[in-house]
Parts: C-alpha cells; structure tokens; sequence
C-alpha cells in the first residue's frame, strides 16, 4: 500500500514537472500569461512541457550521454527559471516606467465580471464528463499495457530506452523511424516511478485526454459560446461512439496528435477572428512542434493546417493579408523545430524513415476507402452522431462557411478526409489485407481531426443560437487582440 | 428556423439513445473493474493470469538479457507483441512457423542468435525435423505452452539442410 501510494506520488511529481516546464515556457511566450484561464494554462504547459522535456532528451541521447532524471530534468529546468526571472525583471522594469509615465489600472485578469452560477445543465455534462475520466484513470492506470501498438511500438520502445538509458534502438525493431515524444515521454515516467510501471504510467493518457477537452472548451468559449453550451460540445466529442474513451487509457500517440492539432487549428481560428489572446502564434508553433514530434503523420497532418490557412486567406483577402501571411512563418517554424531534430538524428544513426510507404498509386483501394470513410463517418460505434452533427453544423453556417474564418476549419476537415482517401490510394499493402488495414488504421485517423470537427460543430451552434437571439447572455470570456 | 430547431431536438435525441448505448458497450469493462478493485487484483497480478505471461517471464529468466532470440510465430497472432514486450531488452528476430531449415538457421548464424523458441510447441513447424537432428540445438525444458531450443550458433554452418 505505502509503495503503491510513493509511486503515486513518484508519478505526480514526475508530470509536475513536466507541467512546470512547459509553464516556463509558456510564460515566456505569452506577453500576459493571466490573460489565459488556469485550465487553458495548464493545458497548454503540458503540451509545451512534454515536447520541450523529450526533444531535450533526444539532444542528450544524441551527445552519448545516459538518461537519468538529473541529466533529463536539471538543466532544463534551471534554464528555464532563469529565462523566467529574466523576464520577470525586464517585466518588471517596464511597467515601472509604464506607471511613471501613465498611472492607470495594472495589466491584470481581464475576466473581472463575477462568476456565474452553474445551472442545472453544466452540473449534468460536468457529472458525464467525471463519470468518463473517472472510468477512463481506473482502466489505465489498474490494467497492464495491453493494445497492439502500446506493447508492440509505444510502449516497447519506452521500455527500452528506460532499460537502455537512451535511445538504443538496436535490439528493435519496432517502427524505428517512427518519432519518438511519446515513448520517451513513458521512459521519463519510469525514470519518475524509478521502474517499468505501464500501469501506472498509463496515466498519461486520461490526463492528456482532460487537457485536450480543456482546450477545446476553452477555444469554444472564446469563440463566443456560453459555458453551458461550451460544456455540452465538450461532452458530445467526448462521449461519441467509443474511440476517444477507449484512446484515454491505451498507450497510443493518436490522443496525443489530437490534442496538437487541435491547438494549432484553434489557435489559428481564433487569430483568424481576431479573438487570441497574444501569443497565440508562438503558442501554434509549438503545437506545430508537437505534432511532427508526436506521429509519422503529423508533419503531414500539419501540412494541412498549413494549406487550410493559406488557401483560406487567399480567399478572403484580408487588409492585412501581407502581414498575415508572413505571420503563418512562426507556426512554420515551429514545424520545423519538431521534425529536423528527429530527422537530423534519424539520419546520423542511419535509421530508414519509411520511404517504402509510397510506391505507386492503386486506384481500387482509393474507391475502397471511400466506402470505408463512409461507413465510418456515419457508423455510431466510432464517433457516435459526432460527423452528422457536423454536417448539421455546416448547413447552418451556410454562406458564413465561405465568407468569415469559419472556412479554415472546413476546409482543414474536407482536406484531412481528402488525405485520408490518398494516403490509402497508395498504400503498398495486399488487396486481401486491405480491409483489416483500414480497419485498423482508419479510426485513429479520423480521431486526429475529431476534436476540431467538434469546434466546427460549435459554430454552427452558436450561428444557430444567434439566430434564435440567445447564447448572449454569457459573452465571450476573453477580450482578443487585433 | 424551426427545422433547425427540429433538427437539433433530435440530434440530441440521438446523442441521449447513443449515450445509453455507449453504457451498454462499456458495462462488461466497468464490471470487471469494480470486480478487479474491490479483490485488489490489479496491475501486474492481472497479467499473471496469463499462461503466456508467465511462460514468458521463465524464459526472461533463462535468457540472457543481452542474447538474441527468434522466435517462431505468426504475426497476426499477436503474441510475438507481447513476448518482445516482455524479453525486452533481448533482441529479438521474428520468424514465421512455415520458415524452411535453411533459412531458419542461416538467420540463426547471422544473427548470433543463442536461442529459438516456438510459441506453440504442439503445433506442427516446417524445422522442426532439421532442429531435432541438429547437435546444435539444446532444448530447454521449461514447463508452458512452448518450445525453448538452446542454440549453437557456430555449430551451423549456414548451408541448405533440407
């Protein structure tokens, strides 16, 4: 019992930390960091925190050095203290002056209205969404590592770069070109709990489905939805079919590329509306970051976020389009940031990136997919009512789809479907194995752009209560930047 | 603006029947976990169930942790998965059961590998006859479902045998 509660404790610290870091950064990145509500801030620190702690590890097993939770969490830890405390002077200095010059109300939360009372309905999706993680932590963290990819990539690969002290990748063979966030960020857990634990280090993953939902309501609510709604497109994405609970407690990388790609769509919306709060370009470039860190297809995945964005400026010409354009080279950077380390040392230890996934292009499998696509969009078992909400959703925003920044986020869904249907047009596997092949693939695919699927289904709610005259009673929480 | 309206009312009505389906769906798994929680039967004492598992951890204790193996099974089985899982850090070379002697024990001598093993030992392998007349071959008797071969390597020559 005492051992079981220190290893609890070993993980909370462990994730603790992984939280601070990335706080660290984030505050360095954001010109007002209170301007972000506390589970929005968390949410963004742990994304930032995972993918900064695992490309550090990744530098490390690059010089030869062995991982140990010193090498691993010391220096980057005090860089980070000492990047913040330097801010904090500078920070400090300014507004010193700023008050000399202008004495007016400090740089404080911009949420000064007093708090809402809860309703009957925010009680009723908060209760669902408890019940859900309540399940979802239990299964994780009480059952052994048991899915397919967990044990035989994920996972194994964790293992070994715990066992190993770094990212001995010779005894495997398990997807070694794979990028590496999620199983260093496992072997970093173990070095926390101080042994192979995947029961417990399982944990991960309802955490990170938690903050993933933290970002989505909290890009629904500067969006311009109440609370109330905000919650329940929260719930309806979250308990939707089975695959996002069964992804809160299987060690796959799919929950994690999720929660990055919905950052980056969300972000960039919301700079789209002119509703982020400053900062929010870096902050995309990190998630930018994360999602070609994170999964083989999350480079291309953020491809798309990328074209959706360009294509969607070039169709509504801003006034300031130049300028815009430019600005999309932060998240560009940030891409780039998360996709040459691993490539740079993939290349170095001669590892073979999979070049062997693009031979030649087969017509019947691309006719193939759509059916599959299809079904899978509509079959409730995957994503419930989730995808007819969203085709309800664009019907109701009509022609707002083509003339506001609503735009970006169809066209980053219709193009990931779009990819999707390619990507299996040219997949070399065998016409008897198809089937099974996108069976087990196709799901996780669609789990990638899900969760912004829900934040396009928020508009057409909110287009819908506008219509009607109500959602205004709760404004939006945030004010936002031009 | 009412077929909106009307839309809306049942999609939701669709979401509700959908939700009540979905605790249908998990209700085994929700069962098993409160069974598993209230006799403390979790983590790693639910893997000991598994005749597999602890087949395995014998061999994980007779192997070397830096020796090679392969291991003679059908992917699609998922047990392989499972067995590098739980021999990690050994390496490990998969093989299929239809694999011919010659290739079999070419890997073998390539490889360095120090042991075979076969996860279904009652089932017929197309080696099995070229394994049992070779001296480079030791079987290790390990009580399971498998099969656990000592393994030579420089006794083998790397030739075709059958």
């Amino acid at each position: 019992m005492i051992d079981a509660a220190l290893s609890l404790c070993r993980l909370l610290l462990g994730l603790g930390a992984v939280f601070l870091l990335g706080y660290g950064c984030f505050a360095l990145l954001v010109p007002r960091p209170p301007e972000f509500p506390g589970p929005e801030k968390l949410a963004f620190s742990f994304g930032i925190g995972a993918t900064l702690l695992t490309l550090w590890m990744l530098v490390l097993s690059w010089l030869g050095l062995q991982l140990g939770l010193p090498v691993i969490l010391g220096p980057i830890l005090v860089l980070t203290g000492v990047a913040l405390l330097v801010k904090k002077l500078i920070r400090g200095r300014s507004r010193e002056m700023t008050t000399r010059e202008a004495p007016g109300p400090p740089a404080s939360s911009p949420n000064t209205a007093p708090p809402i009372p809860y309703r009957l309905w925010d009680w009723v999706f908060l209760g669902l969404l408890a019940l859900l993680f309540l399940g979802a932590t239990l299964r994780a963290t009480l059952y052994p590592m048991w899915a397919w990819d967990a044990i035989a990539t994920w996972g194994c690969k964790a293992k070994v770069f715990y066992l190993s002290r770094g990212m001995n990748l010779t005894c495997i063979d398990a997807h070694n070109y794979y990028p590496n966030l999620l199983p260093l960020l496992l072997s970093y857990l173990y070095f926390c709990l101080g042994r192979v634990n995947d029961h417990l280090a399982q944990g991960l993953f309802p955490l990170w489905g938690a903050l993933l939902l933290a970002l989505l309501q909290a890009f629904l609510r500067r969006g311009g939805l109440g609370r109330t709604q905000a919650l329940g497109v929260t719930a309806f994405l979250a308990l939707n079919g089975t695959v996002f609970p069964v992804h809160l407690y299987i060690a796959y990388a799919d929950l994690p590329l999720a929660y990055f790609a919905l950052a980056a769509v969300g972000l960039l919306y919301l700079w789209f509306t002119d509703r982020a709060p400053r900062g929010s370009l870096a902050l995309a470039a990190c998630a930018f970051a994360g999602m070609a860190w994170c999964k083989y297809e999350g480079p291309p995945l953020a491809v798309t976020v990328l074209l959706a964005a360009l294509l969607t400026l070039a169709w509504l010409r801003p006034p300031d389009l130049k300028a815009r354009l430019a600005a999309l080279g932060i998240p560009l950077l940030g891409l780039g940031a998360g996709f040459l380390p691993w490539r740079l040392f993939a290349a170095l230890g001669h590892l073979e990136m999979g070049a062997d996934h693009i031979r030649n292009i087969y017509p019947q499998q691309f006719l193939a997919a759509c059916t599959y696509l299809g079904v899978a969009l509509a079959n409730p078992f995957y994503f419930g009512v989730l995808w007819p909400a969203l085709i309800l959703a664009l019907i109701f925003c009509g022609r707002s789809l083509w003339r506001t920044p609503r735009l970006f986020l169809a066209l980053f869904i219709g193009g990931n479907l779009l990819a999707i249907l390619i990507a299996y047009g040219v997949a070399p596997t065998d016409a008897a194995e198809f089937p099974s092949y996108v069976r087990a693939t196709l799901d996780r695919l669609l789990l990638h752009i899900t969760p912004v699927a829900a934040l396009l289904v928020g508009e057409g709610l909110k287009t819908w209560g506008e219509g009607r005259g109500i959602g205004s009673t709760e404004q939006a929480i945030i004010p936002g930047e031009k | 603006m009412r077929w909106k309206t009307w839309a809306i009312r049942l999609l939701l009505l669709l979401w509700g029947l959908q939700l009540v389906w979905l605790g249908y769906y998990f209700a085994p798994e929700v069962r098993d976990l409160a069974w598993r929680l209230a006799s403390h039967h979790t983590g790693a004492a639910i893997l000991q169930e598994d005749p597999f598992y602890r087949w395995v951890r014998t061999l994980a204790g007779i192997i070397p942790r830096h020796a090679t193996y392969v291991f003679l099974d059908n992917y699609e089985a998922g047990k392989e998965i499972e067995a590098r899982y739980h021999l990690t850090p050994r390496r490990h070379i998969l093989l299929p059961p239809a694999v011919p002697p010659d290739f079999l024990f070419f890997t073998l001598r390539q490889e360095k590998a120090t042991y075979l093993i076969i996860r279904e030992g009652d089932r017929s392998w197309a080696s099995k006859k070229a394994v049992a007349q070779s001296p480079a071959f030791h079987e290790v008797p390990v009580p399971g479902p498998g099969l656990l071969f000592r393994v030579d390597y420089g006794r083998l020559l790397g030739r075709f045998y059958d």
